[in-house]
């Protein structure tokens, strides 16, 4: 029987490859430090410049805004490239890693975090110290490392703020007052008991998805996420319990649809078929859905975001970053200046759902139109636009609170919303483990 | 068979001609597989961090692991993953493959359709299943509808129905996969032994157990350790199933799951991460050394 052997040698081999293929998961090490770029006061050289999916929608948009700049500085070129989403940060922390990142770069808040951290940026407040009036006070604020001076890490580019989406059809047949959108974190979950009790099944309230409504619902709250040294989480409080257990007794009462405790990604099918009272807070969605679901939309309301004690909203804006030993730091700097102006910003907004960072750019009488009130993506427009003037850092997520430290508080909760876990146990379990995380992370 | 003396056959003075063939292909396996190995070990003798390069910290990744309630849960639902779905995917596969394997009209269509699950890809499948098995999807919408059960079955947000839900996937996925092993392997049982058996008055369930399974027992063997190791690795279906939680409260996650969520992202601990990779290589390298235990003791 010479079957056996090859058959033999055949497990052997499957076995042998499967497993070498299954341990070579590990990272590689640590990237170099980088040394400082000086400015020379002359605009030119090459200069490569990243974007993160921009192409091929805003393709010419972005070439538009590159040949302007090289006809301006004819000494300056550059070379753009463009990556999709997925796995942009892989190759990121890939080319940091390699010494490899291009000049001009665009981060996201936890890229940018990741970067700035280890000193892969350069300081564009020393570099242009007349750039910080350009932009809206809290974008610029935003990439100043917390404890590290008055530097400033990235120029600010788009940012799209948080509003409030709901349907008023499904409003009024809940007996609410569309005219009255919920303005607080307690009036919003008291909102969704009447639906739940009023919808009969056909249609629920809001997305549980955990991991998406902390911490922003807490902050809104009024509780304290971080000690003032910003390295313990101190949230295990009388308030966040209040919130799992009336988390609990909604998702019982139906007011969430049940698979929402995991996914989140359904969002805009729910929504647009009606099943779902409130929507996704972001003013792109609006616009998914005048595309997608014309009946929806016309029933689609919009109001300012739910901010609870704290009043404002949070701003996130995706930025530009130097990289630090850049060989051009002039062009690259001018470079990022350029594309985060206000006309040019201004001019990207007429294209995409994003809003301009730029001081300039935000006062455009296009960002107060508000039409005849009563078509939602016009509204959108205004109503987020007008949030952003008084946006600020202390409504966002905390650089603390990692994607692990969301992924271990955000277990927790499924388990007492689900009723399998005492909702005071479950925050302080969360706590716990968010405690140990920050540890092991400060640990450098 | 050898070359005749003194001439005609190719002189063997360069005795590196072979390593010279052997080069490109030794080459990707030390680049790709072995170097990221070694290099996996190293990591898991470090607090690495993405980014970071970290310092050594002997086995402390490894009693970090063992004091994990995490890496236990993980641990013991892959372990109960591989022992319900290795021998679904041993035994269906080879009764799908026998009734396949008679020449009726239309037989390639049959043949066809249990393949299609195997081509398609695990996203599309499981959100697929994600569709039917959902509070409000087909399934539960059925069993309602029969007054079987009162209350939609959570089958996505119950971790332990979660978990049974996967493996349904992984078994109706993997069906026509092993069904086409079988085939070749049927194959190649000569026709003169079941006309033998029938002369000698067996019947169908006794040929089959007779003739059938001892002729594809060695196939039996390579399709446990394929399916044992794709059970070890199973990450998709709990994922397009169950979030990115893994379940709810994560009590669905599988260790490739586990070291997915530890490793990665900017605050990704790699060494840790490393070091449950390696416990999850022990685990599979420990059940695919029992796959060669059995193969041995049949070959004796």
């Amino acid at each position: 029987m010479t079957r056996y052997p090859l058959i033999r040698t055949a497990v052997a081999t499957v076995a042998a490859a499967g497993l070498l293929s299954l341990s070579a998961c590990g990272l590689g090490g640590a990237g170099p430090r980088a040394g400082e770029a000086r400015k020379t006061g002359r605009v030119a050289g090459e200069i490569t410049f990243r974007t993160l999916q921009l192409k091929p929608v805003y393709t010419a948009y972005v070439q538009g805004v590159i040949d302007s700049f090289e006809r301006a500085y004819p000494e300056a070129e550059v070379k753009w490239e463009d990556v999709p989403g997925d796995g942009y940060n892989e190759k990121l922390v890939a080319d940091a890693q390699a010494g490899a990142l291009p000049d001009v770069v665009n981060l996201s808040t936890d890229s940018f975090q990741l970067l700035a951290d280890r000193g892969m940026l350069a300081d564009v407040a020393s570099l242009d110290a007349a750039a910080a009036k350009e932009y809206v006070p809290g974008a610029w604020e935003q990439f100043k490392l917390p404890g590290k001076g008055e530097g400033v890490y990235a120029y600010p580019w788009y940012v799209t703020p948080e509003i409030l989406t709901y349907n008023q059809d499904l409003f009024t047949r809940s007996g609410l007052d569309p005219a009255r959108p919920p303005t607080t974190v307690e009036q919003f979950f008291d909102y969704a008991e009447q639906i739940a009790a009023r919808s009969g099944g056909r249609y629920a309230a809001f997305m549980a998805d955990p991991k998406g409504r902390l911490p922003g619902d807490w902050q809104k709250m009024g509780v304290p996420l971080l000690n003032k040294a910003g390295d313990r989480f101190t949230f295990d409080t009388d308030k966040a319990v209040a919130w799992a257990d009336r988390m609990k007794d909604l998702y019982a009462k139906g007011a969430m649809p049940k698979e929402s405790l995991l996914k989140a990604d359904d969002i805009n099918q729910l929504y647009g078929s009606g099943r779902l009272v409130f929507g996704p807070g972001s003013p792109g969605f609006v616009k998914d859905i005048k595309a997608n679901a014309p009946q929806v939309y016309a029933q689609t309301r919009v109001a300012g975001a739910v901010t609870g004690t704290l009043g404002h909203i949070g701003i996130y804006a995706q930025s530009l970053g130097i990289r630090k030993d850049t060989a051009h730091p002039d062009a690259a700097a001018e470079f990022a200046k350029w594309v985060t102006n206000g006309p040019n910003q201004v001019e990207f907004s007429r294209r995409a759902t994003i809003y301009p960072s730029n001081a300039q750019g935000l006062a455009d009488p296009r960002f107060a139109d508000r039409g005849d009130g009563k078509d939602a993506e016009t509204l959108a427009r205004a109503i987020g636009a007008e949030q952003l003037r008084t946006a600020a850092l202390d409504a966002n997520t905390p650089v603390q609170w990692t994607s692990q430290v969301g992924d271990a508080v955000a277990r927790e909760m499924q388990k007492a919303i689900k009723g399998e876990e005492d909702a005071r146990t479950a925050v302080r379990r969360a706590e716990e483990e968010a405690n140990r995380l920050l540890a092991a992370a400060g640990r450098r | 068979m050898t070359a005749p003396e003194g001439g005609g056959g190719l002189p063997h003075r360069r005795w590196w001609s072979p390593y010279l063939f052997l080069a490109p292909g030794l080459a990707a396996v030390l680049l790709f597989s072995l170097w990221p190995f070694v290099n996996t070990v190293v990591l898991s003798l470090t607090d690495a961090r993405v980014l970071e390069g970290g310092s050594f910290v002997g086995l402390a990744n490894y009693r970090r692991a063992l004091a994990d309630p995490d890496f236990w849960l993980a641990a013991a639902n892959s372990v109960l993953y591989l022992l319900v779905v290795v021998p679904c995917l041993v035994v269906l596969p080879l009764g799908l493959a026998v009734l396949v394997r008679r020449e009726v009209p239309g037989i390639g269509l049959f043949r066809s359709a249990f393949y299609t699950p195997v081509i398609a890809s695990a996203v599309v499948v499981g959100l697929v299943w994600q569709w039917l098995l959902r509070s409000d999807g087909a399934v539960n919408a059925v069993l309602v509808r029969l007054r079987l059960v009162t209350e939609p079955v959570p089958f996505l947000t119950d971790s332990t129905l979660l978990l049974v839900s996967a493996m349904i996937v992984t078994v109706w996925k993997g069906l026509g996969y092993y069904m086409v092993f079988y085939l070749a392997a049927l194959g190649n049982v000569p026709g003169a032994l079941y006309e033998a058996a029938a002369l000698d008055g067996a019947g169908p369930v006794r040929r089959f157990t007779s003739i059938t399974v001892p002729s594809v027992k060695p196939m039996m063997l390579l399709v446990g350790t394929l399916s044992a190791i794709s059970a070890l690795r199973v990450f998709t279906e709990i994922y397009v199933l169950g979030g990115e939680s893994g379940g709810p409260g994560g009590g669905a996650r599988t260790l490739p799951f586990l070291i997915r969520q530890v490793g990665l992202g900017f605050a990704g601990e790699t060494g840790y991460a490393s070091a449950l990779s390696l416990l999850l290589f022990l685990l599979t390298l420990a059940f695919s050394l029992l796959g060669r235990r059995l193969t041995k003791g049949d070959e004796a």
